[in-house]
């Protein structure tokens, strides 16, 4: 199994007995994460009725546009995305190194104190006190509090892997060590180092952390679940270890060149812009190797996708960072971006990454860790199924329209004798199927948090549960099922 | 392709590869360009520094998540400079320069433009259009979106709103860039 040939690769599970106590802060770290995507995405729901309705929710301090929309991006992005990965990396990293989490204690703190974080940050927000940068607008002691957070993370994490008792490091293991660097210095540049600068400099690090937080945390996060999660639910191999490996090395070096892309034709040199644009058009190679391998993975057993909702969730949201990391570098491009920049087809574009593909792969991740930490079967795989439709169609209606609406806004901001207010006036259908696609989005996290929830205290012997048994848990290798 | 074999098996070689990687692109994309683009830093001639009314305004601004909703940047598109959009009551807007932003921290450059650019808009309207426009919007453009900020001009006999105005009126005013200096106050 440890050989480092061109052998067939399956992610490895441990063969050993579960203890007390084992998994506690995945399952305690997933089930507040899911709490904090209901949450935020209620608060993403307010939003988008007060671009129908201005006034609505208008005339109190604390719940204008300005001061919700930071607490929905900062509570999807880090209540919700960053902290259900972490809670899954609890239950995998394991897993693929054949040993228990390096410590459950570690583990517990950073559950509870990131949800101290994050539940104080909902006051700051609200309360006005930002440091109006985007993605960093949390108080600088919330900031040391998420950089604790993700240092106890990192050395549990590495812990575990330095601890492991297969030697080969399976390609997930690569992502998540490579996030964990990566995070802890965007992280650090974003929230700290911009302190030290004004003006132009500030707003490239600012960009800089905004972009590579995308690309370089929850990128890499969510492409390391996949890789564990495709070839676990379809049992069979990887497709490909080289694809795996140009993917990863490329999008290592490749990524953080980018951030400057949100600043073309903006006041800042044109050089930095062009190299921006050149390595965004270069972020196809990590991109397609990644798909590419996903999808040879599944070949030929795609049957199961129309059956299974945990593949329907990691196969459209492999579809949906395909198309993402499309459109990534053509926005990038000087003629396209002088239509899209600033409107709402970006809105578009950052939901389907962050919703479309790195979410559905959380969501995927929790509906195959939570049955086998609990070993039940999931509680109701037909509820499964429709939360992913609610997803899916309020997703995919999210995305098109912003992207039609914004798109030809950016055309008519481009005719100067249109009025800048007709080009208000002109979105209203659009936001008006935003609202559609998104109550259709919170419906489905409302049933994914039920689903999960009731998996966690159902009482198996009643019995009413209607998925299928975990089958291959702790006990049986998954190599077993090649 | 040895080395890279090396580092499925040695996480140490992983850790030095991928923080190696990283360091290239960051240190090329962030610290060169703070220190070679000088007019990244140089504030454009004539710049003031914000006195403490317009300080203040500008926590306002920021407090109140303005910047989410409004660009302060002219970008190098003709249609960004048109009469209509940056540039008003007949004279086009210039495109905005880094020395401009120097003096600015933290900067409000902005990703999204549900409102208009606001780059240039110090001295477009007089104050008694700006509160009428904070109390609500849509009493002087109808469709509009912003919402009512009430508050800034209520509270505390309106200091709040004084304030935010004083910054306002900064805004593109570095330059003097119109012709007949038809400023609004
Ligand atoms: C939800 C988005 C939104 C927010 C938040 C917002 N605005 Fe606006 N703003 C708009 C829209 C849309 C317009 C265009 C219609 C209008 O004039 O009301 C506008 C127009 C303006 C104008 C007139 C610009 C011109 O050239 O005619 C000014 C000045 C302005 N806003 C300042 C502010 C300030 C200051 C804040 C924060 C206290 C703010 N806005 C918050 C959306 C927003």
């Amino acid at each position: 199994m440890t050989s480092s040939k061109k052998t067939k690769e399956t992610p490895q599970e441990p063969a050993g007995t579960s203890e007390r106590g084992q998994d506690l802060s995945a399952k305690a770290f997933i089930i507040s994460s899911i709490w904090w995507f209901v949450i935020s995405t209620s608060v993403g729901l307010l939003l988008a009725i007060k671009f129908l309705w201005p006034e609505f929710m208008g005339n109190t301090p604390e719940f204008t546009f300005g001061r919700m929309r930071p607490l929905h991006v900062n509570g999807v992005l880090f209540g919700w995305l960053l902290a259900v990965d972490m809670g899954l990396l609890y239950y995998v990293i394991p897993r693929l190194c054949g040993n228990r989490l390096y410590s459950e204690k570690l583990g517990m703190f950073t559950v509870i104190a990131f949800n101290l974080v994050i539940t104080a940050a909902v006051f700051t927000t609200l309360g006005g006190v930002t440091q109006g940068l985007e993605y960093a607008e949390l108080p600088w002691f919330l900031d040391i509090g998420v950089t604790v957070v993700w240092v106890v993370f990192g050395i549990n994490i590495f812990g575990t892997i330095l601890t492991r008792k297969h030697e080969k490091m399976y390609v997930a293991i690569w992502y998540t060590m490579g996030a964990i660097v990566w995070t802890t210095f965007v992280y650090t540049a974003g929230n700290f180092g911009t302190e030290l600068f004004t003006g132009v400099n500030q707003a490239n690090l600012n960009w800089f952390y905004v972009h590579n937080a995308v690309g370089l945390i929850f990128t890499p996060l969510g492409v390391a679940l996949a890789y564990y999660l495709i070839p676990k639910q379809t049992q069979a191999p990887l497709y490909s270890h080289k694809l795996s490996m140009i993917g990863f090395w490329t999008i290592s070096f490749i990524y953080v060149w980018t951030g400057a892309h949100h600043m073309i034709h903006g006041p800042i040199s044109q050089w930095l812009q062009t190299v921006a644009i050149i390595f965004s058009a270069m972020l196809i190679i990590p991109v397609w190797t990644v798909i590419v391998n996903f999808f040879g993975t599944v070949s030929g057993k795609w049957d199961l996708v129309r059956r299974d909702p945990i593949l329907k969730y990691l196969m459209t949201g492999t579809t949906f960072y395909l198309l993402t990391c499309f459109q990534g570098p053509m926005q990038a491009l000087r003629s396209v971006n002088a239509i899209t920049s600033k409107t709402d087809w970006v809105v578009g574009h950052a939901h389907m990454a962050v919703f479309g593909a790195f979410s559905f792969f959380a969501v995927a991740g929790c509906l195959y860790a939570v049955p086998r930490m609990v070993k039940k079967p999931l509680y109701s795989q037909a509820l499964a199924n429709s939360a992913f439709w609610f997803m899916f169609s309020g997703g995919l209606i999210y995305f098109v329209l912003l992207w039609i609406g914004g798109f030809i806004q950016g055309l008519q901001w481009n005719d100067p004798s249109i009025p800048f207010i007709d080009t208000v006036k002109f979105m209203a259908p659009f936001w008006w199927s935003r609202l559609a696609g998104g109550t259709l989005i919170f419906t489905g996290a409302v049933l994914f948090l039920y689903n999960i929830s009731r998996t966690f205290t159902y009482d198996p012997a009643s019995a009413t549960a209607t998925g299928p048994t975990p089958t291959e848990g702790d006990t049986k290798p998954a190599k077993a099922a090649v | 392709m040895n080395l890279l074999k090396k580092t499925d098996h040695n996480a140490m070689y992983l850790f030095a590869g991928v923080l190696g990687m990283f360091l290239i692109g960051g240190v090329m994309t962030t610290i060169v360009p703070a220190l070679t683009e000088k007019s990244w830093r140089q504030e454009t001639k004539g710049t003031r520094p914000y006195t403490a009314a317009q300080k203040r305004g500008k926590a306002i601004y920021k407090r109140e998540g303005c910047w989410y909703c409004h660009t302060q940047q002219v970008r190098t598109l003709e249609a960004d400079r048109a009469t209509t959009r940056s540039g008003w009551r007949g004279v086009k807007a210039p495109i905005s320069t880094p020395g401009e932003y120097v003096r600015d921290k933290p900067h409000m450059l902005g990703t999204r433009r549900i409102g208009p650019d606001l780059a240039r808009v110090g001295g477009k309207y007089d104050r008694s259009w700006h509160r009428t426009h904070f109390m609500n919007p849509r009493h002087l453009v109808p469709g509009s979106v912003m919402p009512p900020f009430p508050w800034l001009v209520k509270r505390d006999g309106g200091k709040e709103f004084e304030d935010l105005v004083e910054y306002i009126q900064t805004l593109g005013r570095t330059i003097n860039w119109r012709p007949d200096n038809d400023y609004e106050r």
